[in-house]
């Protein structure tokens, strides 16, 4: 009778070992997987100081392309970006860039503006700047954006970065859907982030 | 004769085994794993790479981890269903004139084809909370009756089993308001699992701790409720092992076995609540219950017998 009852045991230790297997198999298949790294650029913010890929680092950062005269889409995607860094306003693990698409109108000043405008308060949404070639080459060949017509041809997309200067996923800026997807991948993230610096 | 008891043992078997691997398509989220049903993406074996997707399947949709987790549940779940008929063909060949033995295989055959349908429903509802528990519920009620038929045959072929056995007479309250206070144990269980799961989905930045706190008055009652089941069972141990003359040893170790798993209840209920809510903790702690719920059953039958027997 012991017997038996051992083969039981030894039965349910090797379903616990199976299955924490399959649950660890199926947790890693949810990751977002890593597209490529951001390129290195060196962009001016709002208050005129330098921002460049390097602030990327051990921050999760939501990054758009915009324009501050755009009549189109942009103000919906400042919109959906406000209320995400308004949802995230606790984390100073997420960060926000928007990076614009016409410097020749829009210098420091211009973009001081539109953060008061659009209640930016914090250094947790960076509004960038720079020459329009560099924008265009960080656009085309370090995002895989489309790059001609600027600024009109600005690209709705939020792109979702890692801690790691990874871009993981990009999103429809403009639609509620993406957006909540986004706010879950963001916060899975975050967590993994998290997880990193106490296993450290 | 000998070939129904085989049969009658290893589809018990197998339904629990099925139960713990269909805990475990939920706690990995696999259960969309594939999103149509009975195929698998269009397909009767699931695709290994996403190049062989069909072109009407949107692609976003295929994560094979997912897939052939929920895949070999489906595949499973036939190999208990056919197991199952087995069972059921074998019991009119040889026990056609045990109405008990006919019937309880027959509801069970029942239900597990309405299970299997209740599965498509699952895949076409995108997984509706009330139909997981449901599913999860048949399942229960099918494997107790698998095993109320392995348990009566088995008496057939040992009809003294439990004629020398003398146990208290008046406790069949005790067994009912177990049974029952359990089977509810089960479903506020599901409830607090799948409440946390609503919580996370809208406060995803929270702790697993937080949310179960914010779940308030669903987690008192399980736990209440299962202070309630230790001392019926307790109690149940008493009456049939101590105060009992010559109890079977089918009693003595059910008995004991309940008593054991309910510790090891408390001790993975208390993890999850204080330290972790870790999925195989959680899986465990609902398949545990499964099988002290049958084990009830085993102990109902073997008293219910010896009366018959010492009437």
């Amino acid at each position: 009778m012991n017997k038996s009852y051992l083969y039981i045991f030894l039965c349910v230790l090797l379903m616990g070992i199976g299955a924490s297997w399959v649950i660890n198999t199926a947790n890693e298949s949810h990751d977002i997987p890593i597209i490529k790294k951001v390129p290195n650029f060196n962009f001016i913010n709002q208050n005129g100081e330098f921002f460049s890929d390097n602030h990327l680092k051990g921050k999760i950062t939501v990054l758009d392309f915009f324009f501050t005269n755009c009549p189109g889409p942009c103000p919906i995607m400042t919109y959906n970006m406000k209320s995400l860094y308004d949802d995230f306003s606790n984390s100073k693990e997420v960060q926000f860039v928007s990076i614009t698409v016409d410097p020749k109108n829009d210098n420091i000043e211009v973009l001081k503006n539109y953060a008061k405008i659009n209640g930016i308060t914090d250094e947790r949404w960076q509004l960038l700047t720079s020459d329009l070639s560099n924008i265009k080459s960080l656009k085309r060949e370090g995002f895989m954006l489309f790059a001609d017509e600027l600024p009109q041809g600005h690209a709705i997309k939020f792109i979702l970065i890692d801690d790691n200067q990874n871009i993981r996923k990009y999103f429809d800026g403009t639609d509620e859907a993406s957006l909540t997807i986004l706010k879950k991948d963001i916060s899975n993230l975050v967590k993994e982030l998290k997880r990193y610096e106490k296993g450290t | 004769m000998k070939l129904f008891r085989i049969f009658s043992y290893l589809s018990t078997c197998l339904t629990y085994f099925l139960i713990f691997v269909g805990g475990m398509v939920r706690v990995s989220g696999a259960g969309m794993g594939c999103p149509d049903w009975p195929k698998c993406f269009d397909r009767w074996i699931p695709p290994t790479d996403i190049s062989q997707l069909p072109d009407h399947i949107d692609p976003a949709k295929f994560n094979i981890v997912l897939a052939w987790i929920e895949y070999c549940n489906r595949l499973f779940g036939a190999l208990v269903g056919l197991t199952i008929t087995i069972t059921l063909i074998l019991a009119y060949k040889y026990y056609s004139h045990i109405p008990v033995i006919k019937w309880s295989l027959t509801v069970a055959f029942i239900l597990t084809l309405i299970e299997g349908w209740i599965g498509a429903v699952l895949v076409h509802t995108i997984l509706n909370p009330v139909t997981i528990t449901l599913h999860l519920i048949l399942a229960l009620i099918i494997v107790m009756l698998l095993l109320y038929a392995a348990q009566e045959s088995y008496y057939i072929e040992n009809p003294h089993a439990e004629k020398n056995s003398k146990y208290p007479l008046n406790i069949n309250w005790a067994f009912i308001v177990l049974g029952a206070s359990l089977f509810i144990e089960i479903i506020i269980g599901t409830e607090v699992r799948g409440g946390l799961q609503m919580l996370r989905k809208e406060n995803p930045l929270l702790d697993s701790n937080f949310l179960l706190y914010m779940l308030g008055p669903f987690k008192y009652m399980h736990t209440i409720l299962g202070i309630v089941i230790l001392f019926l069972s307790i109690f149940l141990w008493v009456k049939l092992v101590k105060q009992s003359d010559s109890p079977s040893e089918v009693v003595k170790q059910s008995s004991s076995l309940i008593l054991v798993l309910i510790f090891l209840q408390i001790v993975s209920g208390e993890i999850l609540v204080f330290i972790k809510v870790k999925p195989i903790i959680q899986l465990f702690h609902l398949w545990f219950a499964a099988i002290i719920m049958g084990l009830i059953s085993v102990q109902y039958s073997a008293w219910k017998k010896s009366q018959i027997a010492n009437e």
